[in-house]
């Protein structure tokens, strides 16, 4: 009990254990880090920070995870997940898209070129969400939950993704057309109506799978109240019911267009925080195209508190740290040491992951999510091929000795 | 119930990402600027407007 302080004893339920080291070093490290930002940068950016902070607490607490979602579709034939996602990309195609177009200047949506590039990143960042264990917030928000195997793909993430920041122009350079916003051929209520037509038949097929394997549909995904805790120890603690998390993730992303002016987005960071550590050890990134694009050298040049992807994602890492410890959780995942292949997976999965989500223009965040929510085609062609790469990504986990 | 982490590691690696953070920043142009120093410039609303994709990447049509 020296770690642990029991909040709430209850003879029906188990008690309410707080890891409180990794609660208040979580806090501490927000309330630093937030200073800083405070001090050197300006007050939105520290709104950005709080932002990521919930979105960090929504994905640990709501479990969202694309990749365990995807993933039990297809081994288990269970839809929950899946569909929680359609619903998540729902609700913020409903509420972006207008916000996008409402002639507010400074906002921009994320879209991008659809060809040869998209389609060859998002496969292969497919068989890396299975490989590596997560996707750009699956992996994020595991590593700050504490989890060793996830640090590996981590490292090797940011790695692949400045090798694809490197290649990035080449593949530009293969057939492909520039970006098709769904606003610009229906309006705006148009691409709101095609996208839920769109999500409704991910949705039929996502139930007929789990009909025909287990001949009723379970509806987690719309569950409203926790199970078995009250509402306060829940929203503290965990684990949140699915809804809760759609509804955070949704508002997450209006407030960081709002706010930051563009939808939020992870993997850019990443090719940050590697472009700079090549730089340190010698390396003249402006050799290299990428890093001659504006906003490539503008985010390498300055610092990283003023870059809005990697101030979110320090939120996001200290918020799954902070839920982890309410949930007096934090390292869970790692009691089981991985072994050798465990990790060879994390390695290529982690390459295969950065290398795919610069060439497919982001990861289920930057290109699925806030692609959807901006309605861009191109995120709906990520969407179909990143699916493809994780049949075959799922295919390989059992010679890396992963559980499927 | 045992901790499957040791404090020191966590409190490490925490300082080290910090130590990071703050020695990326204080060679940055935007401490520069913070520390009075003139004709720098900042980057604190890092946007291309004009790009084709998120990351910054142009246009297929606009490249050779």
């Amino acid at each position: 009990m020296t770690d642990s302080a029991v909040l709430q004893p209850d003879l029906q339920q188990p008690p309410w254990q707080v890891d409180r080291f990794i609660v208040s070093t979580a806090l501490a490290g927000f309330a630093l880090l937030g200073g800083l930002i405070w001090l050197e940068t300006a007050p939105f950016m520290v709104v950005l920070f709080v932002v990521g902070t919930v979105l960090g607490m929504a994905l640990y607490h709501g479990a969202f995870g694309f990749t365990a979602g995807w993933r039990n579709l297809v081994v288990k034939k269970r839809g929950a997940g899946m569909r929680a996602q359609l619903l998540l990309f729902a609700v913020s195609s409903l509420i972006m898209v207008p916000m996008l177009h409402s002639g507010q200047a400074g906002l921009v949506g994320a879209v991008a070129p659809v060809g040869t590039s998209l389609v060859v990143g998002s496969f292969l960042f497919g068989i890396g969400m299975q490989l590596g264990g997560g996707c750009g917030s699956g992996t994020l928000f595991t590593v700050g939950a504490g989890n060793i195997r996830m640090v590996v793909t981590l490292v090797f993430f940011i790695a692949g993704a400045v090798l694809g920041s490197i290649h990035l122009p080449w593949w530009l350079d293969q057939p492909g057309f520039d970006p098709v916003p769904l606003v610009n051929s229906f309006g705006v209520t148009g691409a709101i109506l095609v996208q839920f037509i769109g999500l409704g038949l991910v949705a039929w097929w996502v139930n007929r799978i789990e009909r025909k394997a287990h001949g009723s549909i379970e509806r987690d995904e719309l569950l409203w109240k926790s199970q078995g805790h009250g509402v306060l120890r829940t929203l503290v603690s965990g684990r949140w019911p699915f809804t809760w998390a759609i509804l955070i993730l949704a508002a997450g992303n209006a407030l960081t267009l709002a706010i930051g002016g563009a939808p939020w987005s992870i993997t850019f960071a990443f090719n940050v925080w590697g472009a700079k550590a090549l730089e340190v050890v010698g390396v003249n990134m402006a050799q290299f195209e990428f890093w001659t694009w504006d906003y490539p050298a503008m985010a390498l040049k300055d610092s990283v508190l003023t870059n809005i992807p990697s101030v979110m994602n320090f939120g996001l890492l200290l918020g799954a740290m902070l839920a982890a410890g309410l949930a007096n959780r934090f390292n869970e995942a790692s009691r089981n040491r991985p072994e050798g292949r465990q990790f060879l997976a994390a390695v290529v999965g982690g390459l295969l992951l950065g290398y795919g989500a610069r060439l497919g223009f982001g990861c289920n965040i930057g290109a699925l999510f806030s692609g959807i929510a901006s309605a861009s085609l191109h995120a709906w062609i990520w969407f179909a091929c990143a699916f493809a790469g994780s049949l075959i990504g799922i295919r390989l986990r059992p010679w890396f000795r992963l559980p499927n | 119930m045992n901790k499957a982490y040791s404090r020191t590691r966590i409190v490490v690696m925490l300082g080290v990402i910090l130590a990071l953070i703050m020695a990326d920043h204080l060679g940055s142009p935007t401490f520069a600027f913070n520390s009075g120093q003139g004709n720098v410039e900042t980057a604190l609303m890092q946007r291309d407007e004009t790009a084709c994709a998120p990351c910054g990447a142009p246009c297929p049509s606009t490249r050779d």
